[in-house]
């Protein structure tokens, strides 16, 4: 009964099959071939997929070859300081990875300068009532009036509301589309956890929206961001801070935002 | 007990999981899906797209999840050697995290499932699959490593030897390269590498043997060394786990040689460092290479030792040299002996209960155990006749030895000269019969069939009822030939089954329809001659009936009339005048229009061709008459509309 690492003990002792070598060597020969074959005869789905392979390892292949050229280049900035010390104005020459280091701060300052006025999604699309609302059916065979809507977008309400009586529900918020929680993205650390949605602050498309609670691409919200431990200047925990939404809830099935700072 | 797993399904990979999955789910659901369809429909599509990879992935992940073994069910023995091998934790956090992305697969289905009903077009329904399943395959990437780490536990898990932990089994260890894996060769067919190195076994080998028609396993550990359990790797720890946990007789293998690098105080503090592990367990030391280094041969101090490790009553010592072979099967035996007594005595201990007698099922086995003792001790003897016993013995030389068939041989002319009589032995009533020829063949007829054993009896039987005839005078009425009024019957018959016959062929000719219609006899037309040759035949007068039909009959058509070749016809006059009438008040049938104005068939045969040239173009244009107008389609709709799948016209 082989046991064990029988597989190898058997190679040890006999040896690969005498036509082994060759064997591999014209398996890697016709590889080539092989993968020019499928590219060209490969339909439909397999195809796809196929390329898509392709695609990914022609970019890894090109990125290796650019490595490869770069390091055979030499690089402009001395490996090491000199040990022999440069006068004052010599300083911030023959350093051009410092200056270019320099140049992105400064280009970066300018662009927080202009973000404190602006959000991350400056503009979206609009949304027709059409869209945003579904029209609800009420009364009987003979009177059947259309004037309750139901909201076909995610919304945000609070943990305490209650719905009114239906003969006053102008707006039905379902409870499939509720959304509580936010995966936001701070942009300064890039690291995005899940917070708590504390209320919806404005809704572009419309103020009604705003009121309503509805969630689309662009809402500003408020979130509880205690979990971050973001600290004020004045030393206290900051709780709320505003978020924008980058997504389309309804298509994506979650919330994203990006932390307005 | 399972002791092997080796039929674990294999583990994909993590890209292989996801292309099987997804690639599934595109062939096995439809994949046609229109924004005109209703809002219902559309939504169902996609909900059933993503329950579908939902299940496959749930389906394949406890595939993989219950393939494995779970460590709190099996042997502690498995359990320990699959923690030493592949560490319990790893093990189980790689599981772990299968089974937590299968929840959390179910759960996205869930939560997606529950989107889509509130989605409102195709667009919206197919991007919340595409997130659903885009999530999932998150997941299943994130598997990647527990995926690769347990493909390779199931191969290795594969490949373990199976080690029945209950069975009787002799358990070889001892120092690195004191011959462990050649006593395992030597006492079974295992195909085990013995090397001149330490550490050649490097996990637990099996080999099986008999010993008193019961199977024994026995198994060759990896080499250990003298050093705290903490610090031990995973070869040694192999040994330890088998010794542990293993019911069976331990062989700990000296040299007493040391040509395996360690001395002889080494290994008997090794001995001794083990021993904890050793608890109610036979344990025999076995001296290896004693054609070498035999016991006798050490000197005192060491002896000394020897002597005070096995001073203690429970240790054995054995001899043995795995080169010469000497003592091999003595050790075997005697390891065996010890352990099938011991394992006899621990059953008995364990079904007996504290009075003292054994009960359960142990009890059952043993009282229907019974020895059978043959005849309690008295002797009978074998009954040999008197003639066989009086026999006398047959010798060459003795005058009057019975005469043997070989003797009649040698008189006749030898061997090749002779043939044997078997005429003679044949056993008939007489003997005089035996030569009597008989013929295998006469007058054509095989004998043999013929033969009858009571035929004597009968020819008996029947002469006796002969006799008794005659007797009586039953042959004595003479008995005169035939007479007329016989032979005038006869011919009558003969002449009734021929025309039986006769009538009998003609229906079966009409019978055989030859795909013509059935005509009932009534309807069918029967011929004047053919009734007036049958009436004949019976001797009837045919005239006046003949007569009557003829007048009765419509008579020939004009062109079937035979004007001019029959004879002048006689003139019926009408008798009175009722007879006159009669001709007139018969209904006159309508006259023929094919005929009408037909004068003779020359015209007859012109007309029809003429009629032929008139229906020509008719028929070429397979009009149904000449009121036929219709104009069909040029290009009938249902032939040349529709779908039409696989590309277009040119390229099919």
């Amino acid at each position: 009964m082989p046991q064990n690492e029988y597989i190898e003990r058997f190679q040890k002792q006999h040896g690969r099959r005498l036509d082994y070598e060759e064997r591999t060597r014209k398996r890697t020969a016709r590889e080539s071939h092989k993968v020019s074959k499928d590219s060209q005869h490969l339909t439909g789905l397999r195809a796809k997929l196929y390329q898509k392979k392709r695609h990914h390892e022609k970019i890894q292949m090109k990125k290796q070859i650019r490595q490869k050229e770069e390091s055979n280049v030499k690089s402009s900035g001395p490996s090491e300081p000199s040990s022999t010390p440069l006068p004052q104005y010599l300083l911030d020459r023959s350093q051009p990875t410092n200056a270019k280091a320099l140049s992105s701060a400064i280009k970066n300052k300018r662009n927080e300068k202009a973000a404190k006025f602006s959000v991350p999604l400056p503009k979206v699309k609009g949304i027709s009532e059409e869209e945003m609302f579904k029209v609800v059916k009420t009364g009987k065979k003979t009177a059947k009036k259309g004037w309750k809507r139901m909201i076909t977008k995610p919304t945000f309400f609070g943990p305490d509301f209650t719905r009114r009586p239906v003969k006053y529900e102008r707006f039905i918020r379902p409870m499939g589309l509720r959304y509580k929680k936010a995966h936001v993205t701070h942009p300064e650390l890039k690291v995005t956890v899940q917070l708590p949605i504390i209320s919806v602050k404005k809704n572009p498309q419309n103020p009604m929206y705003t009121q309503l609670g509805v969630l689309t691409k662009g809402t500003i919200i408020e979130v509880n961001v205690s979990e971050l431990g973001m600290v004020t200047a004045g030393g206290k925990v900051v709780w709320g801070r505003w978020a924008q939404v980058t997504n389309n809830p309804e298509m994506d099935g979650c919330l994203n935002a990006v932390l307005l700072v | 007990m399972k002791t092997t797993w080796k039929e674990i399904p294999p583990v994909p990979t993590s890209q292989e999981f996801l292309d099987v999955v997804l690639s599934r789910t595109q062939r096995r659901l439809p994949t046609q899906i229109r924004s005109g369809f209703q809002i219902s429909r559309i939504r169902g599509f996609y909900t059933r797209k993503v329950k579908f990879t939902q299940e496959t992935f749930t389906d394949k992940l406890s595939i993989i999840l219950e393939g494995f073994p779970k460590l709190q069910d099996i042997h502690p023995f498995h359990k320990d050697l699959l923690n030493t091998l592949y560490d319990a934790d790893h093990f189980r956090i790689a599981l772990g995290q299968l089974s937590t992305a299968k929840h959390l697969i179910e759960t996205i289905s869930r939560d997606y499932v529950r989107l889509l009903k509130y989605a409102q077009s195709l667009f919206q329904c197919k991007q919340l699959k595409r997130a659903a399943l885009g999530r999932m395959a998150t997941i299943c990437r994130r598997l990647k490593n527990p995926l690769v780490y347990l493909e390779q536990v199931r191969q290795h898990l594969g490949r373990l030897p199976s080690i029945d932990p209950n069975t009787r089994t002799l358990l070889i260890c001892g120092y690195p390269n004191v011959g462990k894996s050649s006593f395992l060769r030597s006492v079974t067919r295992a195909d085990v590498d013995v090397q001149p190195y330490a550490f050649t076994t490097k996990s637990l080998f099996v080999g099986h043997f008999d010993y008193k028609y019961l199977r024994f396993q026995a198994i060759d550990t990896p080499g250990i060394l003298d050093h705290p359990l903490e610090e031990m790797n995973t070869i040694e720890m192999q040994s330890i786990t088998a010794i542990a946990h293993l019911r069976s007789a331990i062989l700990y293998f000296m040299d007493l040689s040391e040509q395996c690098g360690y001395s002889v105080h080494a290994q008997i503090q090794l001995f001794r460092s083990i021993k904890p592990l050793f608890a109610n367990k036979l344990v025999f030391v076995v001296i290896n290479k004693i054609d070498i280094t035999r016991p006798e041969d050490l000197d005192s101090g060491t002896k000394a030792m020897l002597d005070s490790m096995l001073k203690s009553g429970e240790v054995e010592l054995l001899q043995l040299s795995c080169t010469t072979t000497e003592g091999v099967t003595e050790v075997k035996n005697a390891a065996c002996e010890r352990l099938i007594a011991d394992r006899v005595a621990q059953k008995l201990k364990a079904g007996t209960n504290s009075s003292g007698s054994v009960g359960g099922r142990l009890g059952d086995v043993l009282t229907r155990i019974h020895v059978a003792q043959p005849l309690g001790g008295v002797v009978r003897e074998a009954y040999i006749p008197e003639a066989v016993k009086n026999l006398r013995k047959f010798s060459k030389d003795d005058p009057n030895r019975p005469r043997l068939a070989r003797d009649i041989e040698e008189e006749n002319g030898g061997a090749g000269g002779y043939n044997i009589a078997l005429k003679e032995q044949y056993k008939l009533e007489d003997e005089d019969w035996n030569h009597d020829r008989i013929p295998e063949f006469f007058a054509g007829k095989n004998v043999y069939d013929f033969i009858d054993p009571d035929i004597e009896s009968k020819l008996a039987a029947l002469e006796e009822e002969e006799e008794k005839l005659e007797a009586k005078g039953y042959y004595d009425s003479d008995f005169d030939v035939e007479d007329a009024d016989e032979a005038d019957i006869r011919m009558k018959a003969d002449l009734i089954r021929e025309k039986r016959e006769l009538i009998r062929n003609e229906a079966r000719m009409r019978k055989s329809l030859k795909n013509r219609a059935v005509i009932p006899r009534p309807a069918q037309p029967k011929k004047l001659s053919a009734m007036e040759d049958s009436l004949d035949k019976l001797g009837f007068d045919t005239t006046a009936i003949s007569a009557r039909a003829r007048s009765q009959s419509r008579g020939r058509s004009v062109l079937r009339s035979r004007t001019g070749t029959e004879d002048a016809m006689d003139v019926d006059t009408p008798t009175n005048n009722i007879d006159a009438l009669r001709p007139k008040s018969r209904a006159r049938s309508q006259s023929n229009r094919r005929d009408d104005g037909v004068t003779n068939e020359v015209a007859r045969s012109k007309a029809e061709r003429l009629q032929k040239l008139g229906q020509k173009k008719m028929n070429r244009m397979a009009r149904q008459g000449e009121a036929d107008r219709h104009t069909s389609a040029a290009l009938p709709k249902h032939l040349f509309s529709g779908k039409r799948g696989m590309g277009k016209t040119q390229r099919r």
